[in-house]
């Protein structure tokens, strides 16, 4: 039995119907862009263990074939599970040794910078400070209790989980959020402006002069989905566990400005849909942001971003340059001049956390020096045994 | 082979369990975390502020909607009470009992698309949307101090419309990147075309600094925030709220007046003081009680302290009323604020729940 696993994880057979798969599903996965866009399909079919159909559903779902992930991982064990088997040391295969340990790198670092890579932007206006980027492809339902005067508590609840869970319970919430619509994308439209159609689906906040319409998920790249919710509020008391009468149901949406307020056993909550928050223990200020163009044309030639980081717990405070291909690395992220709004008012950083950035350089160097050392060996054999032929 | 296959299940078994534990990915996990609340140190002073005094960092995303605006109107928009989506609302009367009615709204970033918004109209006038291309011969930019804004002008006929009420539409959009404002005009279309010249003005005027962004002498309006009012002395200028001030003020330009307001006691007075201490670089101390004075208003008595550090000086002013804890706060030199301190007294003094 053993060996029969043995001689499966290790076989070529397994790397053959590896590559099959992925060969389809690139295909599956490049055909899916064009309903889900390039985003949710690399989500569904490359950033997966499985692929799951149906697609939306609370309920039963299953798995109908391999993610990127299962199958990355299972040709990385293939790989680093054959190269154990056959492994005999000896000096003339040293590049051989090389070239496949590179390659071991490559795939791993591949797969922990998908499992673990976090992207995000931070927009800045001219002198604005921040101290947290967001991620503008996934949202978060911000329920954050603004009692205390020292600070806020903030419950993130991601978008994934509203789609999931109808009832919504955590221990640092004395209700329960039920959700009671969820809307992919959506818009929205004032109930006195709106003709005919259906009620507006709130009867708290802004949310009760509002008209939701559905929308199809947007798939292109320039194409912002609007993620919209209707979330009744319902007390739970502490010490039955019991629900109570509902507060009523609020709209969440990305399309409104504002948080929405409420109150319950004297305190004081807000309601927010907005992009999903990484905070972090330091600030960026934007000092001036620069946008220089080739005389005479639009075209541009070179956008900076002179930034103040100010960390107090490592006595950081300076400022620094952030330009094309030279990006500021801090505390583990990388922060790439990414864009600009259209009139220089404000500069878009990309904030970039890949624990496992260095994988590829490190990769690549080792299979170069791999390559270098097989082929070098065969030169000096060749060549050895032409000079003895002579 | 035996050894030779033991060895391989290891390492395929250390690989698997190297696996799994990459799968435990928190992506899909309620976070919960606690932000300090911005501080009231005035924006000239956070940097040093922050390097010295581990002071939180200002958010600067999350702004109470204004409930009204200081810009000037014509005489004959008649203001209209209003909601939460409304910030500011007027009605206009023509002849024969045509209206046209004036809105401003301020939304998301995600709501500032021209084409859907321009289609989304001309569809309650009851008109075709149009194209990308159509739309750019449509749309008239008129810069203004926040930048330029996206002006339409369009008209038709809704289906068992009233021609007195309804037959155009003139709107204005405007996206910086955190919100999206709406100005819109809507009505008798003789009605809209008369006022279009002053609509223009004013959303030029609400795009300024002293406009849109300013909280007015009147609260925010959030549902469970009651309104107060006040007197603001002369040279005071509102200043940009955030999503914790009640209302903000500045005055020379370098001097910070915030207002504040918590549900509750809003905290022991020592732990505050020594905080606001914290705040201009002072150290903690036990004998704040000593320094708090009061201060005796029409509708309230006030505790106030004034503290002065090497580089700031603070004066507060606090009480709490019907269940909430208002402080009132002014920061900025020394020497500035010793200036402003009658018109900060008389400030509180004014104030009337």
């Amino acid at each position: 039995m053993l060996r029969k696993t043995v001689d499966l994880i290790t076989s070529l057979k397994l790397t053959i119907a590896c590559l099959s798969a992925a060969m389809a599903l690139i295909f599956a996965g490049t055909l899916a862009q064009v309903h889900l866009g390039i985003h949710e399909a690399q989500q569904r079919y490359f950033q997966s263990f499985f692929v799951w159909w149906p697609r939306e559903s609370r309920g039963f779902k299953m798995p109908i074939f391999p993610g990127g992930h299962l199958i990355g991982a299972v040709l990385l064990i293939n790989l680093i599970a054959a190269h154990a088997r056959r492994f005999r040391w000896a000096w003339k295969k040293l590049g051989i040794h090389l070239t496949h340990a590179g390659l071991i790198i490559m795939l791993a670092g591949g797969l922990f910078t998908d499992l673990f890579a976090v992207e995000s932007h931070m927009r800045l206006t001219n002198g604005e400070t921040k101290n947290y980027s967001e991620d503008t492809r996934l949202d978060e339902l911000a329920v954050i209790d603004t009692s205390n005067p020292e600070f806020d508590q903030v419950t993130a609840i991601p978008e994934s989980v509203l789609r999931h869970k109808r009832i919504i319970e955590h221990p640092s919430l004395p209700f329960q959020i039920v959700v009671k619509h969820l809307f992919p994308n959506a818009r929205l439209q004032m109930a006195d402006e709106a003709v005919g159609g259906a009620p507006p689906l709130a009867n708290r906040g802004v949310g009760a002069q509002v008209i939701v319409q559905s929308l199809p998920r947007a798939t292109g790249t320039d194409e912002q989905n609007i993620v919209t919710a209707a979330i009744e509020i319902v007390p739970v008391d502490l010490a039955t566990g019991a629900t109570q009468e509902s507060l009523g149901t609020w709209l969440v949406s990305d399309a409104l400005g504002a948080p929405q307020t409420f109150s319950w056993m004297n305190r004081t909550w807000q309601l927010t849909m907005r992009p999903a928050r990484y905070y972090k223990p330091y600030s960026v200020t934007l000092q001036k942001f620069t946008h220089e163009r080739y005389a005479g044309t639009e075209i541009p030639k070179n956008f900076a971003s002179q930034i103040a980081l100010i960390d107090p717990e490592r006595s950081t405070n300076r400022d620094v340059l952030i330009y094309m291909n030279h990006p500021l690395r801090y505390r583990g992220e990388t922060f790439y001049q990414a864009g600009f709004q259209k009139d220089d008012s404000a500069s878009i950083l990309q904030v970039v956390h890949n624990p496992s950035f260095i994988a590829p350089y490190v990769a690549c160097v080792i299979v170069a020096a791999g390559l270098l050392v097989q082929f070098g060996y065969h030169l000096v054999g060749f060549a050895r045994k032409r000079t003895a032929a002579t | 082979m035996g050894a030779l296959g033991s060895r391989t299940a290891k390492v395929f078994l250390f690989a698997f369990a190297v696996l799994l534990g990459a799968c435990n990915r928190s992506a899909d996990e309620i976070k919960v975390y606690r932000l300090a609340k911005p501080s009231g140190e005035p924006a000239p002073m956070e940097k040093d502020a922050i390097a010295s005094t581990n002071a939180p960092v200002r958010s600067t995303i999350e702004r109470v909607p204004s409930a009204n605006s200081n810009v000037a109107t014509p005489p004959n928009w008649e203001p209209q009470p209003l909601s939460e989506m409304r910030q500011a609302s007027f009605l206009v009367h023509g002849e024969n009992g045509a209206t046209a009615d004036i809105s401003f709204v301020r939304l998301g970033p995600a709501a500032g698309n021209v084409l859907d918004n321009v289609n989304r109209w001309l569809d309650q006038l009851g008109q075709p949307p149009v194209t990308p291309n159509k739309l750019s011969s449509m749309v008239q930019k008129v810069p203004t101090p926040l930048g330029e804004v996206n002006i339409v002008d369009l008209s038709g006929k809704p289906e068992n419309g009233d021609a007195s009420k309804d037959g155009r539409i003139v709107a204005a959009i405007a996206s910086d990147g955190t919100n999206t404002s709406f100005y819109k005009m809507r009505g008798n279309a003789g009605v809209v075309g008369a006022e279009k010249e002053n609509f223009i003005k004013w959303v030029v005027a609400m795009r300024s600094s002293s406009g849109e962004q300013t909280v007015a002498q009147s609260a925010p309006l959030t549902s469970d925030k009651p309104q107060i009012k006040w007197d603001i002395p002369f040279g005071w200028s509102p200043a940009p709220a955030s999503a914790m001030r009640y209302a903000s003020f500045s005055a020379e330009g370098k001097i910070d007046i915030s207002v504040v307001t918590f549900p509750g006691d809003g905290g022991d007075d020592l732990g505050n003081v020594n905080r606001w201490r914290q705040q201009i670089g002072l150290a903690p101390t036990d004998e704040s009680h000593n320094n708090i004075a009061s201060l005796r208003a029409s509708d309230a008595t006030f505790s106030t302290i004034d503290i002065t550090g090497a580089n700031a000086r603070t004066i507060a002013a606090w009480t709490r009323k019907d269940g909430r804890a208002w402080f009132f706060k002014i920061t900025g030199s020394s020497s500035a604020v010793e200036k402003e301190k009658p018109n900060f007294v008389k400030f509180v003094q004014s104030v009337r729940f």
